[in-house]
């Protein structure tokens, strides 16, 4: 949170544009966009928040963080696009136009593990605390990305959207960019892994990629299930996990401060 | 006789204080600056909350928690620090709302040892440090951690429990309930620290593994430490609460801050507010009860200028220097998010005579060492894992931080399903440098100072931490995990910068003690200079000890409330008898 917290201090004194409309949530149709140039977001969808040039931006960064097999060609399985990660970007940064403000869903489950009624849905109110910090957070964070959304555009010569998918990398991974970049991806996974009531994570493809079975009320676990042994060994040869094998845990381990070590197996 | 009391904050401290008195006969106003998100709270039966099984709400978005932006602390390490490199945030906050913090734990609930409670005189000074004896003893207290245990529901197996731990905290009452499912991530953690001669065993907590006091018993959602329970299975201090408003004696007022104690001379009349729209009240009583936690007791003692001739309050704030252990298994999957947070708990570094650490802490100029207890087997949830990845993939020279690899690494989830985390505490000294005051500058929503905490860690917690990290590492290696560490989390946390303390575990500031030149409360929880106020929270603890502080923070309390109502235990015949050691 400290990061987060730290990012949000920044650019807030720039200019806000509003673009609020009042009214029901309005999810992106997941079109599966296939060709050599970046998959854009769809025309006709209309946002709370966001310009529909503002949407294709951040729909165009959120695909390069968290890539869905239209973003690259190794990837199989659905990414931030297909997550509706924009969507949930939107209802972050219009939260007061819904009533009452889109900030806690509420509880206490959902109809997803049992449940007959999904109580998530209905949002709680927020307090006179809650209300004057949501309200400058979210002043804040509309600050930001305006201007995070202008740099990205500026840095790729006037429209990022437009750009090849290797330089939209290029853009997002080093110099002016990284602030935001940072920020954005810390929203990206909020809206790729948290419960689908905040607008992401449409048809939970956030939680199948990763095995999460997400929220388990009110059925919960067995206590065999809680004490059983699991397989799935993984293989610990290539890609990130044989980096951390040969020398990047220890790495990591180290610049963390720590001790640790890797057993063979 | 019973008169009127106003208690400030709802949390573990506050309900059991009300409870006591309200059952005593008193009229007791307990207001509550957070939220109620429970319905029922005052009758009998279910008590439907809005909790959910919801990482985003409980753990990024303030939900149970003070939200910085209304309510901001401020830290910084030393008092000579520049005001630039203050940090401005969530510094220890605790959760905030009816209740407390306690119900949005995974409730554990271990005692104190007999060397918390007399520290100074059984094991001697510590160089820099303010080491001090609590007014009372182990044997004073053992009652009434007994009679809470009954009380709020303990599951937990007394036969189990190792000698060298009983020794330090004789207990015979047997918990009420037993222990419920032992979790995968904690029995693989536990085996590894049986093969190191270690001695883990079920953790005592106040969840239920069968129904109690009306309530279900757990069914294992996964969703524990920083969640409140959906389905009211570890209703921990909100069973006194609940027994206090059901005497018809006691009024809650949620969404209601107290601004300032009101007193004349050394007598307190009441309290200022403000409610939940914002507007100014005020409220009388015969005695006012401060139960804010150590961190906002301090804070309002401060703000209502409650007499402080010796310059105490706010003084000797304690946290614990948490280390977190990694055991990383790629060979199977631990599902570390089914059950209780963590089942299984090792208490040996706790101890000063643990192998080895008498020499280490010779070797480093101290008359002994300690850690605390170790929680074994936690992980976290995708968000927090996902933001982990985030911040590590920056460290790794050539690999782009999002990407391919990011969503590699969700899948193969090392920090998440294939981890068993270990949680390790160290036993905080008391030091006069670190402490609470008001800060200069910044202000809550309600323009009243923030709380500024000046904290580092002394020579006793950096010995510590060098002597039993290691074996905290080796612990989890022994485990069978591929990937294994340990890290302390001051150093992982401060990576991003300047980072606060964090654990959760905040002790101190309103200290207890028999002088009043060096104390702040005394042995009855009465502040030595007013004649009825009253501290009934963590800020009353004289040392930190290397246990989870909530059971004592009630055990605590409800000596207190019993000093008022005069309901007390006789004080133990073996009291006068010593430790034998």
């Amino acid at each position: 949170m400290a990061s987060d917290e730290a990012a949000e201090a920044l650019g807030s004194s720039a200019p806000v544009s509003r673009r609020t409309v009042l009214g029901g949530l309005t999810l992106i149709p997941v079109a599966a966009v296939l060709g050599s140039i970046p998959p854009a977001a769809s025309a006709e969808t209309t946002f709370q928040y966001l310009s529909p040039h503002q949407a294709a931006v951040l729909d165009a960064a959120t695909r390069r963080l968290i890539p869905g097999p239209t973003d690259n060609s190794q990837e199989t399985t659905p990414g931030a696009h297909e997550a509706n990660v924009v969507n949930y970007l939107d209802i972050m940064l219009a939260a007061f136009s819904f009533s009452p403000p889109m900030v806690h869903a509420g509880g206490p489950w959902s109809n997803r593990a049992g449940g007959s009624q999904d109580f998530m849905a209905d949002f709680v109110p927020l307090d006179r605390a809650q209300t004057y910090a949501w309200q400058q957070r979210i002043t804040n964070l509309r600050a930001q990305y305006t201007n995070g959304i202008a740099l990205l555009d500026q840095l790729a010569g006037g429209d990022f959207t437009s750009v090849s998918t290797a330089q939209q990398d290029s853009i997002l991974s080093t110099g002016q960019a990284v602030p935001f970049t940072q920020l954005l991806f810390g929203h990206t996974i909020e809206g790729m892994y948290s419960v689908p009531e905040y607008g992401g994570n449409a048809n939970l493809v956030g939680w199948q990629d990763i095995q999460w079975p997400g929220d388990s009320q009110p059925r919960g676990y067995t206590d065999a299930e809680v004490e059983a042994a699991q397989g799935d060994a993984l293989s610990a040869s290539s890609g990130i996990i044989g980096l951390l094998m040969r020398g990047g845990w220890a790495q990591t381990v180290a610049r963390m401060g720590g001790k640790g070590g890797v057993n063979a197996r | 006789m019973p008169g009127k009391a106003i208690i400030v904050g709802s949390g573990p401290g506050g309900s059991v204080m009300a409870w006591e008195l309200a059952v005593a006969g008193w009229n007791v106003v307990i207001f509550e600056q957070g939220p109620n998100y429970y319905t029922n709270l005052g009758g009998s039966g279910p008590f439907p909350t809005v909790f959910s099984n919801d990482e985003l709400k409980a753990l990024y978005r303030y939900f149970e928690q003070p939200d910085p932006l209304a309510y901001p602390r401020t830290f910084r390490q030393t008092a000579s620090q520049n005001a630039a490199n203050t940090f401005v945030g969530d510094v220890n906050d605790l959760p905030n709302q009816v209740g407390g913090g306690f119900p949005h734990s995974d409730v554990k609930t271990t005692r104190m040892w007999d060397i918390d409670f007399k520290g100074l005189s059984l094991l001697g000074p510590v160089p820099g440090a303010d080491m001090a004896d609590w007014p009372f003893e182990y044997s004073d207290l053992a009652p009434y951690y007994d009679e809470i245990e009954t009380l709020i529901g303990v599951q937990g197996d007394l036969a189990s429990i190792p000698a060298f731990v009983l020794q330090h905290q004789p207990q015979t009452k047997p918990f009420p309930m037993p222990p419920g499912a032992q979790m995968r991530s904690s029995t693989l953690l536990a085996a590894g620290a049986t093969r190191l001669g270690l001695h883990p065993f079920p953790f005592p907590m106040a969840a239920n593994s069968v129904p109690y006091n009306g309530s279900p018993a757990c069914n294992n959602c996964g969703f524990c430490s920083g969640y409140g329970c959906p389905i009211s299975a570890k209703p921990a201090n909100l069973i006194p609460l609940r027994l206090a408003l059901q005497t018809g004696r006691t009024q809650l007022r949620p969404q209601t801050t107290v601004t300032q104690v009101n007193y004349t001379g050394r007598k307190a009349t009441g309290v200022t507010y403000l409610d939940a729209q914002g507007n100014p009240g005020g409220e009388t009583a015969d005695i006012v009860v401060l139960a804010c936690s150590a961190i906002l007791t301090p804070r309002l003692a401060l703000l209502s200028n409650l007499p402080d001739p010796y310059s105490r309050i706010g003084k000797r704030i304690m946290f614990q220097n948490f280390y977190d252990g990694f055991a990383i298994f790629l060979n199977q999957r631990v599902h570390a998010y089914r059950g209780r947070s963590n089942t299984q708990v090792v208490f040996d570094f706790n101890d000063p005579n643990f192998p080895g650490a008498r020499a280490f802490a010779l070797l480093c100029g101290l008359p002994y060492i300690r850690a605390g207890l170790c929680e074994l087997g936690g992980s976290q949830n995708p968000i927090a894992e996902g933001k982990f990845y985030q911040e590590i993939l920056g460290f790794l020279p050539g690999v782009q931080f999002f990407g391919s690899t990011f969503k590699q690494l969700m899948r193969a989830s090392l920090l998440r399903d294939r981890l068993a985390g270990v949680d390790c505490f160290g036993t905080d000294m008391p030091y006069l440098t670190n402490n609470v005051t008001l800060d200069p500058t910044i202000k809550d929503l309600n323009g009243q100072p923030a709380p500024r905490v000046t904290y580092q860690i002394g020579k006793f917690e950096q010995a510590s931490q060098d002597f039993f990290v290691p074996l905290v590492s080796a612990m989890c290696g022994a485990s069978g995990a591929q990937l294994y560490a340990a890290i302390p989390q001051s150093t992982a946390n401060s990576l991003g910068g300047v980072a606060p303390p964090s654990g959760l575990h905040t002790m101190g500031g309103m200290q207890m003690g028999v002088n009043p030149a060096t104390s702040v409360v005394d042995g009855n929880g009465l502040m030595h200079t007013m004649d009825n106020v009253f501290c009934s929270d963590g800020s009353v603890f004289a040392t930190s000890g290397g246990s989870n502080p909530t059971n004592t923070i009630m055990a605590v309390a409800l000596r207190t409330a019993r000093g008022i109502t005069g309901r007390r235990y006789p004080a133990p015949a073996t009291a006068a008898m010593g430790f034998g050691r």
